[in-house]
């Protein structure tokens, strides 16, 4: 047979039951005809030797055994597996806000830092208010009337745009 | 238990008749063994500790030979028999107790290999787990030189099933080192004979290629 005749021969399904037939897999008929095929063909019989060298040595391949130690704790590490699994799920909680700026100190610093820009961001428009207006109160606030004395001043305060009106009556302390 | 035996006994006859692949062969204590799962399926703890113990040393020798590393061969083989123990309600019973917790020990092998991959580890050809070669017993009568021969053989040959695709090892192993039947293989991996035997020829014609040089100085 040719090389490319034994390339066929060993690339099909009858390459297969001719692998198998090497590892002594085949029983039977199926291995008469495998002989059969085998016998007129020297390249697969090369090919039939070394699939049964290799099948030899992996045959021979040492089984690996647990030691003394590991077959000893083995039951208990597969009972604890086990009573993990029993166990009802649990969703993991989500971590507090203290625990994450802890963790994440890059978080904590920016954190701060915001707070500190809203602060005195509020601080300075709250005092820009109160600087920018001409009658010196807030932005906005209108003096209605001052009426009364030195003794008894009243303020008469409305806001723009609101019917609301304060009225700020300052007593002077009596001396006792 | 006898109704099993009769048709499992007649199905060895067809087989042998049909003269086919070689047949299934049943474990001698796959008959306990069912009892031990009935028992374990009605929460007999003790009864499912017993199966552990009996068929600990298989599934970590499987775990092994796909895996290469002492502690996650452990670690596959406990979680194995954990699996089995959660799923024994779906255990029908169709295969041997031990041919369905190798197909468990196998897919968890490939998830772990497949992860291995995936993380960069270089496990398809690593050497890590061939320096963990067990040292096989030398009979007092071999040859020294024979048996450093036979070393180098195995090792090359740990190297040739390190590079195989993990379906491929899976088989291989299943067949060449744990002796199971091709029917067995077929139930323990979840595929067809013929997927077995294609599946089978390619491992092998690798693991022929990676020993090439190497077999042609065998005797």
């Amino acid at each position: 047979m040719g090389a490319m005749a034994h390339w066929l021969h060993m690339s099909t399904g009858r390459g297969r039951r001719l692998a198998a037939y090497a590892a002594g897999d085949l029983a039977g008929p199926q291995r008469a005809r495998a002989e059969a095929a085998v016998s007129g063909c020297p390249g697969c019989r090369r090919e039939i030797e070394a699939h049964r060298r290799v099948a030899q040595t992996l045959r021979a391949t040492p089984r690996v055994t647990l030691t003394d130690a590991e077959a000893g704790a083995f039951w208990s590490g597969v009972e604890r597996r086990i009573e993990t699994r029993e166990r009802p799920h649990r969703i993991p909680a989500r971590p507090a806000l203290r625990e994450m700026l802890w963790d994440h100190p890059r978080l904590s610093l920016a954190s701060a830092a915001a707070a500190a820009v809203l602060v005195v961001g509020i601080t300075l428009t709250q005092m820009g208010g109160w600087l920018s207006s001409s009658n010196g109160f807030p932005n906005g606030v209108e003096v209605v009337s001052v009426e009364g004395g030195s003794d008894a001043p009243v303020m008469l305060f409305q806001m723009p745009g609101s019917s609301l009106k304060v009225i700020w009556v300052f007593e002077e302390p009596t001396a006792e | 238990m006898r109704k099993y035996r009769i048709d499992h006994d007649l199905e060895r006859l067809r087989n042998q008749r049909r003269g086919g692949i070689e047949p299934a062969r049943e474990h001698p204590e796959s008959q306990d063994d069912r009892a031990l799962v009935e028992q374990a399926k009605q929460g007999d703890r003790e009864a499912f500790a017993t199966l552990v113990r009996r068929h600990q040393d298989r599934a970590f020798n499987l775990a092994y030979q796909m895996l290469r590393n002492r502690e996650d061969a452990l670690d596959v083989a406990q979680e194995a028999f954990a699996r089995a123990f959660t799923s024994l309600p779906t255990f029908k019973g169709d295969a041997s107790f031990g041919t369905w917790l190798h197909r468990i020990v196998v897919n968890l092998a490939i998830d772990s290999l497949r992860r291995r991959r995936r993380g960069g580890e270089a496990s398809y050809d690593d050497s890590r787990g061939i320096a963990e070669e067990p040292e096989a017993d030398l009979p007092a009568n071999e040859d020294p030189a024979a048996a450093l021969e036979a070393k180098q053989t195995r090792a090359l040959l740990a190297r040739g099933i390190a590079r195989l695709p993990p379906a491929q090892r899976a088989v291989l192993i299943l067949r060449e080192i744990e002796g199971m039947s091709y029917e067995e293989i077929a139930r323990a991996v979840g595929c067809n004979l013929g997927t077995v035997m294609s599946r089978l020829f390619y491992a092998r014609r690798r693991l022929q290629q990676s020993l090439k040089p190497h077999l042609a100085d065998l005797r």
